[in-house]
């Protein structure tokens, strides 16, 4: 088997990119996956005789730009990891990963960093009004122009002029019970986001 | 006109629906194929093309085979060839031939119960 300059440089500069795309990725995993597209790229593009810089095009083409097979990989990994564990942090994780590969994957992030935000201020909420009795929880507060608005408070700082608490001690389990469950939701939403991904993209195709 | 937009858009879900259902059927596919032994990625591309009605991108078994190996449905060692290339090749942990035990049995049972749905269908064609 013989493979000219042209054809050798095509191969190490697609790996180079996907290596980049991968970027984030455990290191010996990502050392494996070049390695074993390598091995592919050199063995198809030799079935039909010498490599060359057609037949290193014709079996790249068949692989899916960089970018599109780092999303597959990034995102494959994130619902194989998300069975295991479906710790938030670790779906963040693999989101930011595939945020910079992919517009779905940015709008997918942004989603779960509110819900995070929502489930995590409630949950707090909840969690600090045992330690700031008098002024963390729910409040209405006037806006001096008639209306109410409502304000999720942590408690530092004095109460807000002319606020009233809603809820009183109910803040803690009503707290906990929706913070925790803007938790779970978000999850399942975030991997939802990535399965309708999958789904849509990279379908099995005919052979030319 | 109006027909013929529609026409064509059930062509359309009809092709979408078959993609999913190749899809869908990729997974048990990858795992039947290494029941026998362990193979190296081509092979297994080409087992799928030869053996089945399966022909999928590269792009997608690669990341496949290395979810199924984060799930410890497989499991991987590197060999190498006469080429003087290494090969990565997969085999079966036991809990992927449990795995494959299980889908097959769900495919089989819904394939045999589909079928008796469809045999009116398929006659009256």
């Amino acid at each position: 088997m013989t493979t000219s300059g042209d054809a050798q440089q095509k191969v190490e500069a697609y790996l180079d990119r996907l290596r980049q795309r991968l970027r984030g990725m455990n290191g010996g995993d990502v050392r494996e996956i070049v390695e074993e597209l390598r091995s592919h790229i050199t063995e198809k593009a030799a079935m039909g005789g010498e490599v060359n810089a057609a037949s290193v095009d014709a079996t790249i083409a068949r692989l899916g730009a960089p970018e599109e097979l780092a999303s597959q990989y990034l995102t494959d990994d994130l619902l194989a990891r998300a069975q295991v564990s479906r710790s938030p942090l670790r779906i963040l994780e693999g989101l930011f990963r595939w945020a910079s590969l992919s517009v779905a994957g940015f709008f997918s992030l942004m989603g779960t960093l509110l819900g995070y935000f929502l489930g995590t201020t409630f949950a707090l909420s909840a969690l600090l009004k045992t330690i700031h009795p008098h002024t963390a929880g729910l409040w209405s507060i006037p806006d001096g122009a008639g209306d109410y608005e409502f304000s999720l408070r942590m408690g530092f700082g004095s109460a807000p002029v002319g606020g009233r608490e809603m809820l009183g001690w109910w803040i803690v389990p009503a707290g906990l019970f929706v913070g925790c469950g803007l938790m779970v939701l978000t999850s399942r939403f975030a991997l939802w986001c990535v399965r309708e991904y999958r789904r849509s993209h990279a379908l099995p195709r005919r052979s030319p | 006109m109006g027909m013929k937009t529609r026409a064509g858009g059930g062509q359309e879900t009809g092709d979408k629906w078959e993609v999913q259902l190749r899809k869908g059927c990729l997974e048990l596919a990858i795992l039947a194929a290494l029941w026998d032994g362990k193979l190296y990625g081509l092979e297994i591309l080409q087992r799928l093309e030869s053996d089945s009605d399966l022909v999928v991108s590269e792009g997608t078994v690669y990341p496949l085979l290395s979810r199924l190996k984060t799930l410890e449905l497989l499991r991987s060692e590197w060999v190498e060839s006469d080429g003087g290339h290494p090969r990565k090749y997969y085999a079966l942990t036991p809990g992927g031939r449990q795995r494959a035990r299980e889908m097959a049995a769900i495919w089989t049972r819904f394939s045999a119960s589909m079928d008796g749905l469809l045999a009116p269908v398929a006659k009256g064609k």
